[in-house]
């Protein structure tokens, strides 16, 4: 009798601590193996890469695959060129997306539900459907083969508006109508009380685009044509060598460089990105 | 719609609230519709030049034959007729439907069960290193990540194989046979997508009351009761989200089955996009292709559209 | 609280100030990389060649670049390397070219391209080829006849070919070793092949597969056709190209070539196709080859230089491959494909297709030239990753360091075989390659899909080659 209290009330209880603190660090190893992998073989030589079992620590760990990313691409050059895209597509991208999105939580004008419609239905076309259209948009505006012509296309964002107006949206509307009373326009309305509330959900809106534009790849292997515009997702390609005789080691070096400046863009973001997300999603 | 949560910033601040103003006067009006205006200028302006003209040069494209060398040639409705008669396409989109329902589903059910998982009693650093651990997939590129996938599910020398080995497992034909290959597509994209759904209920979860829990609890909801009866009403909102942004990305998968198996064994992965590039860049049938985006779009404006009808039922407002 | 609180909030704030007037200024200094300004030669006139990015590094691309400015100081050049991962990629981004009338004057074609790029985009080379037939003799010399051949369409040569890679064998030699077998011979059967690959299999423990695919199209199913005396769709030549052989070659090595190659009527549902799926099929079946899926090639070359694959088919392209991945030169060698019916062998090629829309053919005509030269070649091939087209180039010299002792079979292939022709590309080779792959995967699935799974890829091929491209 009481054996059946007790189980019954640890179903209901759920897990022990624990066992659910183990359970997570088990699906956080899971989550970041593959990563580990990548980053152990990157150390290796070729010869050891594909080893069973895989050794995680490797046993003469070498960065030689590093020099050989080095010798064999201008990793600046293409830092920069990736830096200077990524950077102005995500600070462009918090401005257009922070603006518009407080536009449609927070005021009244004609048509907002059609061009609302319209922002989100953007989302819901692939790329390759529309990337000749796009080219020839460029060309017109003598955009190809520059990487203004891979950032200004990119700064409306569909899904970072519809992200920063649910985060504006999850502000206290009596915030605004406090103010109004005070006398403050619309645009003091902004200025002074929403916006400077905004950061944390300009931080998602940040780091997502970081991270998306940081790997993107077809849209600049289209757009660009000339060695000197070519990004890092471009410029890692030529690490896989004729054929695919190139070194799976500097070819994973290749990766693993490219991921630092994600990982740091994450890390400083984390915290602004976290309590953004706090608030986005949560009401309609 | 209230929201009980206070954006942080605010939180020092005692907040004053004035009954709402019944009517504004018409300067004001003005005042918000030139704001908004301003406001929206970037995004509509940058969406119709960079979006609207070239989806609708596809509309239009897909009317003609069109090989990209020679100029096009009208051909009215019968691209649509062509593709809807081509069983690869069928294929693709039920692959591609196929591969939604469970990538989502998947991706909403770790993302969920790891964030209340996160959100239990734990040492504060400890908590922020699984909040990282869990994210970290996503700031990898997926084309890259992929390549490293392909090997690590090799039938024959994967590490996957090799460690299920260990303990009698028989090597899975993870890419290489109709059934597992599916999965196996659903399972490296779900580990590189559940992060953002995760993060989203994470902070979904924040949002919910502690007196609504502490109130449960006090009715003697606990355990996977209290989440279902409690939690999971209250999380709603956040769910619509994750699932709606989940479902329209799902349905443009392309790098993961473009890596790992090229569309095969046979059809069984190959997805709609997957089609959409074939057959203009590899085909030149850009017409064709051009239908067969139009379709795609339907087919996700109708989903979304469903969700959200369905969103009035079982979503549910604080 | 409230201090430390606006303190914070203030500092946030100058710090939003100085990172935006950090950018701003950071955006007007780089406005000159935004717009490609500071890139020198840009839409001046200049000859525009595209390679594919994997196979031209930058080094590489420097040194063609310079090479060419050296003979001709008047012609600007301009070598853009596409980044591609895959031909459907390079393909995707000269296309988008074209339809923005942006293309470039040359590009860099493979087999699979030539037919594709002759019928729709290019220039046949025969004009200049006769204009310049004395300076050219040297190279038809150096170059096999075959090679030639399968870049002509229709009685017209469209490429001066540069590389090749043969479906040769490679073997592990510790292996060899292990299995107690001896390095085949040149003639060797495919029943000594099977052999092989069993005894590979007996001593090769739990982790060993014998066999493997370099790639999961070309490298896999087509060498055994071409060994079967076959092919996936009928093969005939065009009449024509007479011009050329008369030319250009004895008349020991003119006999029997034409006008390029056709590949027309699809035949997979024939005997010999299904005796060569049967085969594969059963191979897969006794543990003795993986599934052709996993074929591709870093991770070949990973698995193959460690002993967990024993034999797998690639040209001389491997050979450099397996040395960047750390396999001693002698540990590894190379020989003929083995003979089923016949012992002809499959191989790619590759050189620059020539665009029709170039207004500056006369010079880009100098750059094929130029890039076809010995000495050009011979610096840009340095690392062996690929197979030259010149024989001249094939030395003692050129394999000291990475190998393999036989290297001689790589350019032999064609001298020995000299039936020995390229992966069947008509124009429609993207549709008929999907086609090949999708129902190769299917129809290997267990002996009793075969046929099935056959008929199924005669009824496509069927429809991808009625269509018009």
């Amino acid at each position: 009798m009481s054996q059946a209290t007790l189980s019954s009330g640890r179903l209901r209880h759920g897990l022990a601590p624990w066992a659910r603190i183990a359970g997570l660090a088990v699906c956080a190893l899971l989550t970041l193996g593959p990563v580990v992998w990548t980053v152990s073989t990157s150390l290796r030589t070729p010869a050891e890469a594909f080893d069973l079992p895989p050794s995680l620590i490797p046993a003469n760990p070498s960065t030689e695959a590093y020099r050989g990313v080095f010798d064999q691409i201008d990793v600046w050059l293409l830092a920069l060129n990736s830096t200077l895209v990524t950077g102005l597509i995500a600070a462009g991208q918090m401005i257009t997306a922070g603006l518009a999105g407080y536009a449609f939580a927070r005021l009244e004008f004609r048509f907002k539900k059609p061009l609302f419609g319209l922002v989100l239905a953007t989302m819901m076309v692939p790329l390759q459907v529309t990337i000749v259209p796009v080219f020839l948009v460029l060309k017109s505006m003598s955009l190809t083969d520059t990487l203004l012509g891979l950032i200004i296309p990119a700064f409306p964002t569909a899904f970072g508006t519809f992200l920063m107006r649910q985060y504006f949206l999850g502000m206290p509307k009596d915030l605004g109508e406090a103010a109004m009373l005070d006398g403050a326009g619309p645009w003091r309305t902004f200025r002074s009380v929403y916006a400077p509330l905004a950061a944390p959900g300009l931080a998602i809106v940040g780091v997502l685009a970081f991270n998306y534009h940081w790997n993107e790849f077809f849209r600049p292997l289209i757009l660009e044509t000339s060695g000197q515009n070519y990004t890092l997702p471009l410029g890692l390609v030529s690490l896989q060598g004729n054929l695919g005789t190139g070194s799976i080691s500097v070819v994973l070096a290749g990766v693993v460089l490219s991921m630092i400046p994600a990982v740091a863009v994450f890390v400083v973001g984390q915290r602004p990105l976290r309590e953004g997300i706090t608030s986005a999603g949560v009401n309609r | 719609m209230t929201n009980t949560r206070i954006p942080p910033a605010r939180a020092a601040r005692p907040e004053p609230s004035p009954p709402p103003a019944p009517r504004r006067p018409p300067a004001r009006d003005r005042g918000t519709r030139l704001l908004a205006t301003l406001f929206l200028a970037p995004t509509i302006v940058g969406i119709v030049v960079f979006t609207v003209v070239p989806i609708a040069g596809s509309v239009g494209l897909s009317l003609f034959h069109w090989n990209v060398i020679d100029s096009p040639s009208y051909a009215g409705l019968s691209a649509y007729g062509e593709v809807l008669g081509d069983e690869t396409v069928l294929v693709s989109f039920r692959n591609t439907l196929v591969f939604m329902v469970f990538a989502v589903a998947l991706q909403l059910l770790v993302a969920l069960t790891l964030a209340l998982a996160v959100n239990g009693r734990m040492p504060v650093w400890l908590r922020s290193v699984f909040r990282s651990a869990f994210f970290f997939p996503l700031v990898l590129s997926a084309a890259s990540i992929s390549v490293v996938m392909k090997y690590l599910f090799n039938q024959d020398f994967g590490v996957i194989n090799w460690l299920l080995g260990l303990v009698g497992v028989a090597p899975v034909p993870w890419l290489t046979s109709e059934n597992a290959a599916m999965a196996t597509v659903v399972l490296v994209y779900v580990w590189q997508q559940f992060g953002f759904s995760f993060l989203l209920f994470v902070g979904g979860l924040n949002n919910i009351p502690k007196e609504i829990h502490e109130a449960a609890a006090l009715d003697g909801a606990t355990g996977l009761r209290k989440h279902l009866t409690v939690t999971l009403p209250l999380l709603s909102p956040t769910l619509l989200v994750a699932s709606v942004v989940g479902i329209i990305n799902a349905l443009q998968v392309f790098e993961q089955p473009y890596v790992l198996t090229n569309g095969g064994p046979g059809d069984s992965t190959r997805t709609v996009v997957m089609v959409i590039y074939e057959t203009a860049f590899e085909q030149l049938r850009f017409g064709e292709a051009s239908a067969v985006g139009v379709l795609l779009f339907v087919l996700i404006m109708a989903v979304t559209a469903l969700q959200f009808r369905l969103s009035r039922r079982f979503v549910h407002y604080q | 609280m409230t201090d430390s609180h606006l303190t914070r909030r203030a500092l946030l704030r100058y710090g939003a100030y100085g990172a935006g007037a950090a950018a701003l200024a950071g955006t007007a200094a780089s406005w000159d990389r935004l717009t490609g300004a500071d890139i020198p030669g840009r839409d001046d006139g200049s000859l525009v060649v595209a390679t594919l990015g994997p196979a031209y590094g930058p080094e590489a691309i420097r040194t063609l670049q310079e090479g060419f400015a050296e003979l001709h100081p008047d012609i600007k050049l301009r070598i853009n390397a596409v980044q591609a991962v895959d031909w459907s990629d390079f393909f995707a981004k000269i296309l988008t070219q074209v339809a923005a009338g942006t293309a470039p004057d040359l590009v860099y074609v493979a087999t699979e391209g030539v037919q594709l790029f002759a019928q729709r985009l290019g220039v046949a080379l025969d004009r200049w080829v006769k204009r310049d037939a004395a300076e050219l003799k040297e190279y038809f010399a150096d170059v096999h006849p075959s090679l030639v051949e399968s870049m002509m369409y229709e009685g017209s040569l469209y490429q001066l070919p540069v590389e090749f890679n043969a479906a040769d064998m490679y073997f592990n030699r510790q292996v060899l070793t292990r299995a107690g077998a001896a390095f085949p011979p040149a003639d060797w059967t495919r029943d000594d092949f099977t052999a092989l690959l069993r005894d590979m299999k007996r001593t090769g423990g739990a982790r060993f597969t014998p066999y493997f695919w370099t790639n999961r199209l070309w490298g896999g199913v087509v060498p055994w056709l071409f060994a079967n005396d076959t092919n996936l769709l009928a093969e005939s030549k065009a009449p024509g190209g007479q011009w050329l052989w008369d030319g250009f070659y004895p008349a020991g090595q003119r006999a029997g070539r034409g006008g390029g190659f056709r590949w027309t009527t699809p035949q997979a549902t024939h005997d010999r196709v299904e005796e060569v799926y049967d085969y594969l099929a059963s191979l897969i079946q006794d543990g003795l080859c993986t599934r052709p899926e996993g074929g591709n090639g870093q991770n070949l070359i990973g698995v193959f230089s460690t002993g967990r694959v024993g034999v797998t088919p690639a040209g001389g392209f491997w050979a450099g491959g397996l040395h960047l991945a750390g396999m001693e030169r002698d540990g590894f060698d190379v020989q003929y494909f083995p003979r089923w019916r016949t012992q002809r062998m499959q191989y790619g090629a590759a050189g620059y297709a020539l665009l029709r829309t170039s207004a500056m053919q006369d010079e880009a005509w100098e750059f094929i030239k130029y890039a076809a030269r010995r000495d050009t070649l011979e610096r840009l091939f340095a690392t062996n990753q690929t197979t030259p087209a010149r024989r001249s180039l094939l030395t003692a010299d050129r394999y000291a360091k990475t190998g393999p002792a036989h290297w001689p079979v790589f350019y032999d292939t064609l001298d020995r075989f000299p039936d020995t022709g390229p992966i069947p590309a008509p124009p429609q080779v993207a549709e008929v390659e999907q086609v090949l792959l999708k129902h190769t995967g299917t129809a290997l699935a267990s002996p009793r899909s075969v046929r099935p799974a056959l008929r199924r890829m005669q009824g496509d091929l069927e429809k991808a080659m009625e269509r018009e491209v």
